[in-house]
Order: C-alpha cells, then structure tokens, then sequence
C-alpha cells in the first residue's frame, strides 16, 4: 500500500516531462473538484429562487457531472485533456453561460455561488490551459468571453466595471496558467535532454574507463599469445597477473585494484611515493635491458589515484616500447625539482616513429595522454624515424 | 689501425672466444689474473677486466675487483670493465677506481666491441645507470666543474635521449656533441674519483656506511678489500 500511495504523493513524481503532465492533471483535478465544491452549498438558493427549477437542475448536474468526469479522465491518462474532450469542455461552459439567463433571475448573476456558471467557466478556462493547440486555446477562451457577455445581459451600468473585471479575470488567468503550463514543460523537456546528455556522457566514460583498463591486458594477452619460447612468457606472467587484478577490480566495481569501494570515502586520495611504484613497474619489463634512475625524483609523492595512473601508463609505453621500438636501451628517469614540478622521462633508443603521419594508438592516445590530461598531468611525446623516442609526463608546480 | 688489448678473465671460455668474436680487436695477450698480466706487461692499449677473477679452485687469492683496477692503472694501464656485474654503485666504484669504462657482458657483441674501440681510442664509457648517480651528485652540487652547456647535456644523456636528439636541442651536431660527452664523462669520471664514499652517501641521501661495501678506499692488497658477491 505504501508503494501505491508514493505512486500519487506530488513529492514523489519525477521531474521528468511524464512527471510534469502528471502534476498537471493534480492541478485539473483541484480546480474542478475545488469548483464544484464550492457550487455544492449554493444549490438549495438556486433551486428555491431559479425561474426554472428543472433546467437549473439540469446545469447544476451537467456541470458537476463534467467537473468530475474530466478529473477522472485526466487523472486516469495521467496528462491534461486533449482538443477533442478539450473542445467539448469549451461548448458545455459556454451552453451554460448561455442559458443562464434562462435558470437564473438577473439580480443573482453577480457576486453568489448560485450563479455558478462564470466560476465553472473559468475552471474550463484554467483547465484548458494543459491543451496543446493554442488556437483551441484561445478559441475556447474568446467564446467564453462571448458568452459571458450574453451570460450578464442588461444589468444596469452600476455592475459594468464588475463585468468589465471578471471578463479580465478570464483573460488574464488563462494567460498566465498558459505560460506556467509552457515554462514548467519546459524546464522538464530540458531536465530529459540533459539526463539523456549525461546518460551519454556517463556512457562514453564508461567506454574509455573499459578501453583504458582493457588496453595493457590486452597487449599482455597478445604477446602471450605470440611468445615463442618458455623465457619469454615466463616474463610475461607478472605483467598478465597484474593486469587480471585490475580486471577483476573492475568487474567488482572498483576503478583500481588498490581504491576502495565505489561511494566509500577515500583512500583513493591518500598521497603516495611515485618512485617505488615506478621501479615495480620496470621490475616487470627486466626483458627490456632497462634502466630507471629515479633518485632525483625519490620525493615525489601525489594522490594513489593519479599514481596508479601514472603507472598505468608506464606500463602502456614500456609495452609499446616491447612490441614495436626494437630499442637496445631503455631509460626511465624521475626528477623533481625545487619547485616541487616533476617530470617522468620514458626515452628509448629504438625505431622511433614520425608522429605527424602516425596516429597515436588507444594506448597512448587514451592510457597515456587522455587519462594524464584528465588528472592535470601534460605529456609530451617526441619521435623521429630511427632516433628512438620519448615521452615525458610533467606535473607543473600548483597544478591538480 | 686496431687496437692492442689484453684480457684479463677467468673463464678460459672468454679469454679464448673474445679475439675470435670481435675482429675489430687486436687481443694480443689473455690472462687468467692481473697478477699473470703484470707479469707479462705487454704494451697494449685497452685491458679488459673481468671483476670476478677469483675462482676457488684455481686462484682463490687473487686480486679481484676495485684492487684489479687500481693494480692495472697503478701501471698505466688503460681499464675497461667487461662484467656481468649490474649493481650500479659497484660499476659507480669501477669509474671512481679508475676504470675508463665499464661494459656489460649481456650486451651483444657488435655493441660491447664498439664500445671497447671508445675507450681504447681514449674516451669513456660510463653506463646509464652510473650517469644517473652523476647527475645526481652535480645537482646536489658534489660535483660543481661543470658549464651550463655540460649540464644541458648531461640532463638529457641522463634522461635517456639519444645524441641525436641532444644534438638537435642544443643546436649542435651529432659528431660535435660525442666529442663534447666524451668531454664530459672523463671530466665527471675524475670527479668522481676525488669523492669519498660519505660525500657521495650525503649526495644520495643514503645512510653513513652504505657505500663501504662497494667503495672501499686506498684498496692495493688482496686483504680485506671488497668482493663483489655475484658471480658471473
């Protein structure tokens, strides 16, 4: 029960564009409902004092009766009426001024609930303020407003100003329930672009953290796939290990093997030494005849997310320099200077590549410069054709 | 005209191969110690030194290591370390001892008998990780002869990049800049030279009596003077 009563409370609804249309018919429906409660206590005078008895009767119930209906059908389709029910609601108000004159004795028009059809007609109008067609609208609005005219008749020019001000009252709550209408599905058209945009967004993060995360497993698993000899894979196997736990990480929901629980506060902050992370990440590529002179940069210390970063994307270039430099020597080199700005240095003496005419693959597009970028971290990357190449990643002094 | 080299090993394996694999070499003497070699004193221009001369069942006493170097040089002899050895403080004592280079048994031979032919034809061959250990020491001012220009480039050796690479930061040539790091790694290696191991455990942050084991000083004897554990 509890769940089908939040179904209908206000403060539950979601400020989606269906949510809107819903808060809209709980707005029809207090008008109406709200207008035929205030007929309820006239009905005993208008029936004593109506030259027709019957026919008053007849209004009385039609309006009732339409009051409650179109609650019912708005609250039951969830929106606001349609131009057809729409247009049906419009004649009814205005059969009603019509034949007002008819049921009513001309000094009861003004000024009491036994002359209900103004008010009921103005319920029409703030009713139809949820109908799409403005042409509908305002139609509807001009033939209450005539019919109103006719629904006053010759009262005397005492009551003129008093007519004069109702038929504005119609004007000008129609107007501005209109534009409410408009501005609130407005602002609910842009809260869905803009969760469908951040939906997108989230998407496409997801999408590079899976490409990024992936990327180094899969190098691994391919050279293990290639290797030709027991040596080789053996050297292989510590590198494969450490890509499963970021993998299974992952696949737990954690962005890194050593963060905490996505939504737990933390950890994943708590500065860390770069320099030792480096060395395990060169302890792994021993293949590569591989130098990491880390002493002047043995100092640095910066958030374990942005170090497992960094060491991600060693760990991208050095397999780069694995699968394609053919370099003799590997050289890794950290310095921090007296500012507190550090430069990880990734120089190989292999092949080298002209970067103008060769895309950067996912590895260093998305591992390297993407993710480094995104933690305030520039990388510079300087290549040419059989003079090796080198990456160096920089934190300037005060950057995040 | 290919240079004299004596070599000093002892695995017969090398001592026997080494002339054979690199034709670009004059190997006019092998030795199984410093001490056979001294005997013979032969005039060449580049001994190779093996660091692990002592071999239990042969030559137990030998002089090995940074007493090697000193013995060799003591006699003007120009010393080339050729040593599976990779610690980077012992290959630091080797130039300090006064080795002119150090050159690694893994490397492929072509690489290994090019950098023999530098050090022979007078210039030094300082591995990377050692040029890490210099940079450090002439940031943290325990070396201080250098110029702006030797500083530029010792930063980017330090860092890796090839000369070619230097050469265009510095608007240099390639050629001009080699001579200017051959320069400059004599210059450093004689610096080094004049360091105790304290000043250089300050400059590394390393604590009082880490560096003894690898820098043991005014070493000429075969007692008690440091051995390196690995073997080849």
């Amino acid at each position: 029960m509890a769940g089908r009563n939040a179904r209908w409370r206000v403060a539950d609804l979601p400020t989606t564009q269906v949510g809107v249309e819903r808060v809209f018919t709980y707005f029809i429906a207090g008008v109406r409902l709200g207008t035929v409660a205030q007929m309820v206590p006239a009905i005993q005078d208008g029936l004593e004092t109506s030259p027709n008895e019957t026919a008053y009767l007849a209004c009385w119930l039609a309006a009732a009766g339409a009051s409650v209906a179109v609650t019912v059908v708005c609250l039951i389709h969830r929106r606001p009426l349609g131009a057809a029910a729409s247009t049906a609601d419009f004649a009814l108000a205005c059969a009603l001024l019509l034949l007002a004159p008819m049921v009513l004795v001309p000094g009861e028009r003004f000024g009491t609930w036994v002359a209900f059809q103004a008010a009921y007609a103005l319920s029409v109008i703030l009713t139809a303020s949820g109908v799409r067609s403005i042409l509908l609208w305002a139609g509807g609005m001009l033939s209450v407003i005539v019919c109103y005219l006719v629904f006053i008749g010759h009262t005397g020019t005492h009551m003129t100003t008093t007519a004069i001000g109702n038929e504005l009252t119609y004007v000008v709550y129609a107007v501005v329930a209109r534009m409410l209408f408009n501005y609130i599905r407005r602002i609910a058209q842009d809260a869905d672009a803009s969760r469908a945009l951040a939906a997108e967004l989230a998407r496409r993060e997801e999408e590079r953290r899976a490409r990024v995360l992936m990327h180094n497993g899969v190098a691994v698993m391919q050279m293990l796939a290639h290797s030709g000899s027991d040596a080789s894979r053996s050297g292989l196997v510590g590198l494969a290990e450490v890509e499963v736990q970021r993998m299974r990480a992952y696949l737990r929901g954690r962005t890194t093997s050593s963060e905490p629980e996505s939504g737990a506060p933390g950890a994943g902050d708590d500065p860390i030494a770069l320099a030792p992370m480096v060395e395990r990440t060169c302890d792994r590529f021993a293949d590569l005849h591989l130098d990491a002179l880390l002493d002047l940069g043995a100092a640095v210390r910066l958030p374990r997310a942005d170090a497992e970063a960094v060491e991600r994307a060693l760990e991208s270039l050095l397999l780069n320099v694995r699968a394609h430099a053919r370099a003799e020597n590997v050289v890794v080199h950290l310095d921090e200077d007296a500012t507190g700005a550090w430069a990880l240095t990734v120089s190989d003496d292999g092949v080298g590549y002209d970067p103008e005419s060769v895309p950067p693959g996912v590895g260093l597009r998305d591992v390297v410069i993407g993710e480094l970028n995104r933690r305030g971290l520039d990388v510079t990357i300087a290549s040419a054709e059989g003079e090796g190449t080198t990456v160096t990643i920089v934190r300037e002094t005060g950057a995040q | 005209m290919r240079p004299t080299v004596a070599v000093v090993d002892d695995a017969s394996l090398i001592r026997d191969s080494l002339g054979l694999l690199m034709a670009g070499l004059d190997v006019v003497l092998t030795a199984a110690t410093v001490e056979d070699l001294l005997r013979a004193s032969p005039a060449v221009d580049l001994v190779l030194l093996d660091l692990h001369l002592v071999n239990l069942e042969q030559q137990p006493g030998v002089r090995q290591g940074i007493a090697a170097i000193r013995a060799l040089t003591a006699h003007g002899y120009r010393v080339c370390v050729y040593s599976q050895e990779e610690r980077r403080f012992v290959l630091a004592a080797c130039i300090a001892a006064g080795a002119s280079g150090t050159v690694s048994k893994v490397l492929p031979t072509d690489q290994a008998q090019r950098m023999f032919l530098e050090v022979a034809a007078g210039g030094t061959v300082v591995p990377q990780s050692v040029v890490g250990i210099l940079e450090v020491l002439v940031r943290r001012d325990c070396i201080t002869v250098l110029s702006e220009r030797q500083r530029q480039i010792l930063h980017g050796r330090a860092r890796g990049l090839t000369y070619a690479q230097v050469a265009k930061q510095l608007y240099v040539s390639e050629s001009t800049l080699r001579g200017y790091w051959q320069d400059l790694t004599r210059s450093l290696s004689e610096s080094l030279r004049s360091l105790t191991a304290a000043e250089i455990e300050r400059a590394l942050g390393l604590a009082p009596g880490d560096l003894l084991e690898f820098w043991a000083e005014d070493v000429t004897d075969t007692t008690g003077w440091w051995r390196v554990r690995r073997r080849p």
